[in-house]
């Protein structure tokens, strides 16, 4: 099957540029009060002490969890454990939860805090890894989502290539459509802190992508 | 300018979107069975805990109250007792005291 065929065109022609009027920059516009009743009922349900009804939560924002997970730590197995600390750690101090609030923004945060954990202990002991040429967390590849066509393997091949707050601001950014204070609230830095990443991250790829996007980088 | 920044960074999102780790059924209820049992084996252990929570530093506090007391008693008990001869009583009992009126001098024990 080629290229073409699997991922129903989108790698050739357009680039997807089509799809830019639905771009997802309106879908950034979260409120901070939470519009999921069913979810506000959970989570007060959980606050009363009604365990079984964490499960929708952790249901609901599972897939994303482990996204962001593995945005950072590029790992699975890692990515795993990292969602599984991060929904038993919300679980844990769900108490201090502002009720009214969304669930997501939280759960993110947490996940993104531990997985940034993780990053900091594999560069203090970076000696141990296995392969030297490839920093484990570039290792996985080959977990790429499958549908991912050319076009998306080269912009992740250049969100790799940044410097790591580089790249873990670009991924948050651009494959998990957070915006500017989401991920500014997730990693701790200041929104102009981020802003100035994601900008130093922008002209990067710009230049390495310069070829998909009309080679320039003005 | 800032608009074809935000417009490239646009495009790019499009496309990136489909970089999203997406986890297979089998990692999800993993992780959702494995989050399950522990917050289960939290609650049920919870009451323990809480009152191990409150009583581990009470016995501390206590034992460490106890084990001063014990001390200190055992150091007054070995602490130096009062020498012989040293009070007023001691001195009255074992010394002469010679006083003198009109050229007569009274010894008094």
């Amino acid at each position: 099957m080629s290229a073409t065929s699997m991922f129903g065109g989108a790698a050739e022609g357009s680039l997807g540029f089509d799809r830019l009027v639905f771009a997802p920059k309106r879908a950034q516009t979260r409120s901070a009060t939470n519009e999921d009743p069913i979810e506000a009922r959970a989570i007060a349900a959980v606050k009363a002490g009604d365990a079984a009804s964490y499960d929708y939560l952790v249901s609901k924002y599972m897939k994303r969890v482990i996204s962001i997970a593995w945005g950072i730590v590029r790992n699975p197995a890692d990515a795993e454990d990292l969602a599984q600390e991060a929904f038993v750690k919300a679980f844990e101090s769900v108490g201090r939860f502002k009720s009214g609030e969304p669930f997501g923004p939280w759960i993110y945060r947490i996940v993104t805090n531990l997985a940034l954990d993780v990053m900091k202990h594999r560069k203090r002991f970076r000696h141990e890894e296995i392969s030297d040429a490839v920093p484990s967390e570039r290792r996985d590849r080959a977990d790429l989502p499958a549908i991912a066509n050319e076009l998306a393997r080269r912009i992740d091949r250049g969100i790799e290539s940044l410097p790591e707050m580089q790249r873990i601001v670009a991924r948050l950014y651009l494959v998990e459509e957070l915006g500017h204070s989401e991920i500014a609230t997730m990693t701790g830095l200041s929104e102009g802190t981020v802003r100035s990443h994601l900008s130093l991250a922008r002209g990067k790829l710009k230049e390495k992508l310069a070829d998909l996007h009309g080679g320039s980088n003005d | 300018m800032i608009d074809e920044h935000e417009d490239f960074l646009e495009r790019l999102r499009t496309d990136a979107r489909q970089l999203r780790f997406e986890p297979d059924e089998m990692m999800s209820n993993r992780i959702a069975a494995r989050v399950r049992e522990r917050i289960a084996a939290e609650s049920h252990a919870g009451i323990a805990f809480v009152l191990a929570r409150w009583f581990r530093p009470v016995v501390a506090s206590l034992a460490t109250l106890a084990l001063v007391a014990a001390l200190g008693v055992q150091w007054l008990e070995q602490s130096p007792r009062d020498v012989p001869g040293t009070t007023l009583d001691a001195l009255a009992s074992t010394q002469t005291v010679d006083i003198s009126v009109g050229g007569d001098t009274f010894s008094v024990e």
